[in-house]
């Protein structure tokens, strides 16, 4: 593998991320060439001397989306996220895919749960006295109340369910990879440092 | 990957044994610029042999030290073709190499200890 595949190859791994990230990472690899090729190695020893530009490209890849979800938590984010750490491979995805969707399953319940209940308590706070007229009022506008504020909680426990569960995968991720933290520092492994 | 094919010990010491040696390059090249600053080629051909990594491995560990600001980069001109991107250690980087290697000597030497007495 000559200079030329090494970098078409790294290309091909890097392909999505934003141009900026990949116009970098190639420089760095072409600058490294170019110094070796000044010290007098030929390109097949320097390539080979790199390592794979596959790998290569899906730790960049990892590090690229585990640096986003830290600085925007958002689903998208949490999204890609997931998707380098399993790109390099690091989680047994057919061990990891039943605990996934179990997790994930029982999130989507509990939101959906969330909204179902807000919606009743909602109904049940304006048309409940209308409708119902062996029950007072002010009973049926606080068990509306009541049902709402219970649901909103459920929706924000959901919710950090949600970001925890993200955390605990980055984490796992960063642990197994090779990419991460390193292992002396023991502090920095702890779910939901991952900012530290 | 050393973790899909885990059915158990041997995938997760080689793991560790990964995981240690990128915490110990990170470590190592932290020592490398707490000396002087330095480019990427440089650092890489000094370090790679030493640890038994890939030389290519640097430029993803420069990326993440950076951007956990480690190190910060300055370009400069060489005489001999494009300039060169040199990285330089932050004090943050600073306090993570002391913290680093008092760490890293207390742990080696209680390692050492028990090898010794080993013998």
């Amino acid at each position: 593998m000559n200079r030329q595949d090494f970098i078409t190859r790294l290309r091909a791994g890097l392909r999505g991320l934003p141009p900026p990230a990949i116009a970098e990472a190639v420089a760095d690899y072409e600058a490294h060439f170019a110094e070796a090729r000044a010290a007098g190695r030929g390109e097949d020893e320097v390539a080979a001397a790199l390592g794979d530009p596959d790998r290569l490209a899906r730790e960049l890849r990892a590090e690229a989306g585990l640096k986003r979800w830290e600085a925007e938590r958002n689903p998208s984010a949490a999204a890609s996220a997931v998707f380098a750490v399993l790109g390099l491979g690091a989680i047994d995805i057919l061990i990891l895919l039943p605990i996934l969707l179990w997790i994930g399953g029982t999130l989507l319940a509990l939101f959906i749960a969330a909204v179902a209940g807000f919606g009743v308590g909602a109904v049940m706070m304006v048309a409940g006295p209308f409708a119902v007229h062996a029950a007072p009022v002010a009973a049926l506008i606080l068990a509306g109340l009541g049902l709402m504020a219970g649901a909103a909680s459920l929706g924000a426990v959901a919710a950090i369910g949600a970001i925890g569960f993200t955390n605990a995968l980055v984490w796992y991720g960063r642990l197994h990879l090779r990419l991460l933290r390193p292992a002396l520092e023991p502090a920095a492994f702890a779910p939901g440092e991952i900012t530290a | 990957m050393s973790f899909s094919d885990s059915k158990g010990a041997v995938g997760v010491v080689e793991a560790v044994q990964v995981q240690l040696k990128k915490g110990v390059l990170e470590l190592c090249v932290l020592a490398l610029l707490s000396r002087a600053d330095a480019y990427g080629y440089e650092i890489a051909s000094r370090l790679a042999g030493g640890v038994e990594m890939g030389e290519g491995t640097i430029y993803p560990l420069m990326r993440r030290m950076q951007a956990d600001r480690l190190v910060d980069t300055y370009l400069v001109e060489s005489a001999s073709g494009p300039s060169r991107k040199y990285y330089r250690m932050t004090p943050t980087g600073a306090a993570r190499f002391e913290a680093q290697k008092s760490e890293w000597t207390a742990f080696s030497s209680a390692v050492n200890a028990i090898l010794g007495g080993a013998q």
